[in-house]
């Protein structure tokens, strides 16, 4: 019977419903949008830290260099500096040493691939792969890019290995997907780079790297081939640390680490992604405070509503008062009524939210968001919440009508 | 078990502190009794009629119907009091109008938390209406929906029917059909107190009240006052 009289007031009141709704919808879509952006944006940027084997990046601090003209300074240059490999195995001597999972160097080189008749300006990058190094006490740490990154680095054919000895005429190396596209290149192939039409290196492509990232526009080789090929011995540009940061602030393991080699910065990948992060809090707060006043008007909204649908009932409330309706059976009746407008204005705020949240998404972030399944929970509460609320003040009202008074037509 | 069902002792109503609608009302209402209640507009008939319905409070004296005192019950205990003792009929017959003539008559079983749809079938039935428990109020004809009213008013089979000028907005054959199907209530052993304007209904009743100026003037037979 309830569900007899919730059914037909509803259908009986379709415009009043269809109002409330939209109060509802308009209410919910913009936090629906928010919640939407914001938890695919932290989850693509906590995908990004997971498949990041590496948390640190150790770069060198670069000089910069005003030029100008008299007095007058135009531009500035930055003076290229590098970091020595003999200092990478200071980073196992500070205090917080066991938390240091693994490194690896890199040292990058614009050079020349040739291959089938093509050339191509590629980035060489000298890296350790596996390398078995000999800490200060004399102890052996196995480290390269493949203890940090193995598991984001999808390998097809072979990682290639540092133990090996190296025929520097001729040597392994691994290439990214792109580049295997660019030249037309597979496993097994052999090709050669160039570094300023000087030295000349023969590959033999022993893996295909696919990462997602920069990497797949890179080859790779062991350090010292790009050393070699470079003619930088011991010169490497940056160092990828892996460091295990539960009961310690990754901040202390960076901070100890530039005290060790004074002449490093070394970053957390917190510190650079702070940019998108900041956009993603302005909008989170601009939103939060675009949410609440959207939120108050619908609740204003649908109060009014809800007040305006019960003085068109009042003698049918009386009525129902008259024949033995309980004030409960009143309300039960109307907060059903408030819940089922906030579920459905929930819903379909969630389904606007979500093309909002593609929009705001596309046009800030340059990407498509995936439907977060989570907010719809959310977004029904809150939406419940809502119009649970506005209906306060319209209920009360309704159980103060006096039967007696409406049905004498007053 | 005694005889007296309702008895009004002393019972005034004022309003706003100075229109006096009934003033001082003694006033005993038999069991199976049918009291017709009559008199001039604004005398105070409908006034007493909601206090004995249990829809409005005295401003002073007291209201018994069997052993309960009225006065003594808050508004939840009145409105499960009206809901087990008292069946409404209103001249304007206020029906849910989204409701169906079936779905109107089990709204007050709802609130007493019976679900037996029989029971409103064949109370539809007993007022001549098996044949349109689905229209809704707007599908019937005044005559209609006055017997679904009626129907309503029986379905929690109250101790007293109150009914308040229940063929004032009908026509003489429909206004007859109510009036005949009050009497087979009250043959039935139902206690009825009816306000009418009509002389000719009031003499249906076993004895006229006449209340004029908030008092009662005159009782066919019993006068208390």
């Amino acid at each position: 019977m309830f569900y007899q009289i919730l059914k037909k007031s509803l259908f009986k009141r379709k415009g009043r419903l269809i109002i409330a709704v939209i109060a509802i919808v308009m209410g919910v879509t913009i936090p629906a949008a928010m919640f939407t952006v914001s938890l695919d944006v932290n989850n693509k940027i906590g995908a990004e830290f997971r498949k990041f084997g590496a948390n640190l990046l150790i770069v060198p601090k670069s000089d910069i260099i005003p030029v100008g003209i008299g007095d007058i300074s135009l531009t500035s240059v930055t003076n290229q500096q590098y970091i020595n490999e003999t200092d990478i195995y200071k980073i196992k001597t500070i205090n917080w040493s066991k938390n240091i999972l693994g490194y690896a160097p890199f040292l990058y080189q614009v050079i020349t691939a040739k291959s089938n008749g093509q050339e191509q300006q590629v980035v060489l990058t000298g890296t350790w792969f596996e390398k078995n190094t000999t800490l200060e006490d004399g102890t052996n740490f196995l480290t390269g890019v493949r203890r940090i990154n193995s598991w984001w680095w999808s390998v097809e054919g072979n990682w290639i290995g540092d133990l090996e000895f190296f025929n520097f005429s001729s040597t392994t190396c691994m290439i990214g997907i792109n580049v295997a596209k660019k030249m037309n290149l597979s496993l097994g192939d052999i090709f050669s780079v160039t570094y300023q039409d000087e030295e000349t290196l023969s590959l033999e492509i022993s893996g295909i790297i696919t990462t997602g990232g920069t990497e797949d526009n890179h080859i790779f080789v062991p350090l010292e081939v790009a050393q070699y090929l470079t003619e930088q011995t011991n010169a490497i540009h940056t160092i990828q640390v892996s460091a295990l940061c539960s009961g310690c602030p990754i901040e202390d393991i960076a901070s100890e680490i530039e005290s060790e080699i004074n002449y490093i910065e070394a970053k957390t990948i917190l510190q650079m992604t702070n940019t998108e992060m900041s956009i993603l809090h302005t909008i989170e707060m601009m939103m939060t405070i675009v949410t609440l006043i959207a939120l108050l008007a619908t609740l204003l909204g649908v109060s009014t509503t809800l007040t305006t649908s019960i003085l068109e009932r009042k003698t049918e409330i009386g009525l129902m008062m008259s024949i033995g309706a309980e004030n409960r059976k009143i309300a039960s009746l109307f907060l059903t009524e408030s819940l089922l407008i906030g579920v459905m204005g929930g819903f379909i705020g969630f389904i606007i939210g979500i093309l909002g949240a593609q929009f705001v998404s596309i046009t800030v972030f340059n990407s498509f968001v995936s439907p977060q399944l989570i907010v719809l929970p959310i977004i029904l509460v809150i939406a419940s919440i809502v119009s649970l609320f506005a209906s306060i003040i319209p209920i009360n009202r309704a159980l103060k009508i006096e039967p007696v008074l409406v049905l004498r037509g007053d | 078990m005694s005889k007296e069902l309702i008895v009004l002792d002393n019972l005034s109503k004022i309003y706003d502190g100075c229109t006096t609608a009934l003033n001082e009302i003694n006033l005993s209402i038999s069991r199976g009794d049918w009291t017709s209640i009559t008199g001039p507009s604004g005398s105070g008939k409908t006034t007493l009629l909601n206090m004995v319905s249990c829809l409005d409070k005295p401003t002073s004296g007291s209201i018994m119907i069997g052993e309960t005192k009225i006065n003594d019950l808050n508004q939840t205990e009145l409105t499960r009091f009206r809901r087990e003792n008292i069946g409404l009929i209103f001249q304007q017959h206020y029906l849910i109008p989204y409701l169906s003539a079936l779905e109107n008559v089990m709204l007050p079983m709802y609130y007493n938390n019976n679900k037996d749809e029989s029971i409103a079938i064949k109370t539809l039935k007993r007022v001549g209406l098996g044949h349109r428990l689905h229209s809704i109020p707007a599908k019937l004809s005044g005559g209609e929906q006055q017997r679904v009213c009626i129907a309503r008013s029986l379905i929690n089979n109250p101790r007293i029917l109150i009914a308040d000028e229940p063929t004032g907005n009908l026509d003489q054959k429909n206004g007859r059909v109510v009036l005949n199907l009050i009497k087979e209530i009250h043959e039935a052993g139902n206690t009825i107190l009816l306000v009418t304007h009509n002389s000719k209904i009031a003499r249906e009743g076993d004895r006229i009240v006449q209340i004029i100026d908030g008092k009662v003037s005159m009782s066919n037979m019993t006068v208390i006052n």
